[in-house]
């Protein structure tokens, strides 16, 4: 794997305040990374490191194989950013602030101001003063200004927030786009778990500052807990019944009861099938996966509890 | 130097659509037409029976001459222009700060270093242009005001003097630079320059003046001799170290500080 972004023990410590502890990662070339954390975890931290906004206290940072450090104009010709909250300068029409990027960036192509607005529908409001937009087209320029010179790194920091949903779905589907037909490799933090589970390819999980856990998709499907949910006429001597059978159930405080075991979880017709001809049938049979949220919270809580 | 052309040209475009310029462009047009007007005042002394209040502070303007009025303007361009260069060093470099731009220039192809010296050409620029403003509108009062004694070659002599005196005073907006950056914003620098102008006064009426920066642009206001208010070669140098220590600190605060 090519490694394109990449962290060694990346730390930042704030008088008594570790904000990001020992931190290391790689994201590989055409990767989508979601960086998952709740607020004040560290994920803005680590996006200013890796953009050298930030100097850390110990530990190195790496993009492209270069060191990133403030001056390194070098490497910021082909990374593309967006931090927190974008602004712009409120008196600029949206075409100038995208221009004075265009030239910022030294972006020779003239349209290329006119080709992102088109892109990420800002056409009709070419003209309008940066500070008379809506706080999804202020996303949308922020988004134009770290696209417009076609980076080959991303590094976004809560992109979707104040977008509607179908501005997020554009969002989801043209970064999608970018990384898996341009290559484009992109390190996006986030807080609403489930919106990045839909498109990233691997995913980070930060928790006061540390690293609790890395795992791609398929590890995440794998990890997250499914269960299969049954409730019956009867559920104490359905429990006797399955647990008899060799399967693990408990009893949920719903009164449902839930079965972990994969056979089940898998071929619920079959376990249907037993009860019915054991004169107990299923009124419900439903087989629930946890989403990322709980996961996520999961994972956290199993942090704290083993401090 | 194609980075330092497309920094500039960036700066110019934050600043053209801004209402800031054109309100700087009035306030230094409006000074000298009060100081037009108190002089006015003095030479009145029927108009001053009936102001009161203005009519006494007016008096404190002296002879209502043509030098005496050239030397007033200069004395604006050391304080007014301290205030008002300070302003414009204090918006340009506060406001992306003030407007959460800031983030957007950090990590660019175009180093911060090239970015403080487009904004400092930018404040330059902007404060040459109110001292022309300022000297202008100064010569036009003076004629239309029939000042007495307002001649070319008085106006002439008096733009060498008012020159070096403006262009001292900019050259103390590094300092305001820094304080921008390092108080992330525009309100510690105003509150900065406020307190070297006082600073200044007092220190020149100490007799200290020449060796405290933002003094000595007044200084070179009063006439050569004065008791307590002589400059020496020594208060160059003292400026210009000023300045220069202003501008590497400014330099030293964009690359080295951290950017939340």
């Amino acid at each position: 794997m090519d490694e394109i972004i990449s962290t060694r023990k990346l730390s930042k410590q704030y008088k008594d305040v570790l904000a990001v502890s020992e931190m290391s990662l790689n994201v590989g070339k055409g990767e989508i990374y979601g960086f998952l954390g709740l607020n004040g975890a560290g994920k803005t931290t680590t996006i200013r490191m890796l953009l050298g906004m930030i100097k850390p206290t110990s530990g190195k940072a790496f993009i492209k194989g270069q060191e990133v450090y403030a001056d390194n104009t070098a490497l910021w010709k082909h990374v593309g950013y967006m931090v927190e909250v974008p602004y712009a300068y409120p008196d600029l029409t949206v075409k100038e602030n995208l221009e004075l990027i265009r030239r910022l960036r030294f972006i020779s192509d003239k349209n290329a101001v006119d080709a992102i607005m088109d892109k990420l529908e800002l056409t009709k409001y070419a003209k309008r003063r940066a500070m008379d937009l809506s706080l999804g087209n202020a996303q949308r320029l922020g988004l134009a200004k770290a696209l417009i010179h076609n980076p080959d790194v991303l590094l976004l920091d809560e992109p979707s927030n104040g977008l509607d949903p179908s501005g997020i779905y554009e969002i989801r589907e043209l970064l999608t786009h970018l990384a898996a037909d341009q290559g484009v490799t992109i390190f996006i933090s986030s807080h609403i778990l489930n919106e990045i589970s839909r498109f990233a390819t691997r995913i980070g999980i930060i928790h006061e500052g540390m690293l609790l856990r890395e795992l791609n998709k398929q590890q995440l499907d794998e990890m997250s807990n499914k269960r299969l949910l049954v409730n019956t006429r009867d559920n104490s001597i359905t429990h006797d019944f399955l647990t008899n059978a060799g399967m693990a159930v408990s009893i949920n405080k719903d009164g449902h009861l839930e079965i972990s075991d994969n056979s089940a979880i898998e071929h619920p017709e079959a376990i249907a099938t037993m009860l019915v001809q054991n004169d107990n049938p299923p009124s419900m049979l439903n087989v629930v996966e946890e989403d990322l949220e709980s996961f996520f919270l999961r994972t956290i809580a199993s942090k704290n509890n083993s401090i | 130097m194609t980075t330092l052309v497309n920094a500039v040209w960036a700066e110019f475009m934050k600043v053209k659509n801004s209402k800031i310029v054109l309100v700087t462009f009035g306030l230094f047009v409006f000074i000298p037409l009060m100081m037009g007007l108190m002089i006015y005042i003095v030479r009145n002394p029927d108009i001053s029976e009936k102001l009161g209040l203005i009519a006494a502070k007016a008096s404190l303007f002296g002879s209502a001459d043509g030098p005496a009025f050239l030397n007033l303007i200069n004395q604006l361009i050391a304080t007014v222009g301290l205030i008002g260069f300070g302003f414009v060093t204090a918006w340009v470099f506060g406001r992306e700060h003030h407007d959460k731009t800031m983030k957007d220039i950090l990590a660019l192809p175009v180093s911060r270093t090239m970015i403080v010296f487009a904004k400092c050409i930018v404040v330059f620029c902007w404060c040459l242009s109110l001292m022309i403003i300022l000297f202008v509108s100064a010569v036009v009062v003076g004629y239309v005001g029939n000042i007495e004694g307002w001649s070319v070659s008085l106006i002439s002599h008096g733009a060498v003097k008012y020159l070096i005196i403006g262009l001292l005073t900019i050259t103390l907006c590094t300092p305001v630079a820094f304080m921008a950056g390092y108080g992330r914003g525009i309100i510690a620098a105003l509150g900065f320059v406020i307190i070297t102008l006082i600073m200044g006064q007092f220190l020149a009426v100490a007799g200290l003046g020449a060796f405290f920066p933002w003094a000595i642009p007044g200084l070179y206001t009063v006439p050569a001799g004065t008791p307590g208010m002589e400059l020496y070669p020594a208060s160059g140098v003292i400026l210009f170290l000023t300045s220069l220590i202003g501008l590497l600190a400014t330099i030293y605060w964009w690359k080295t500080a951290d950017h939340h």
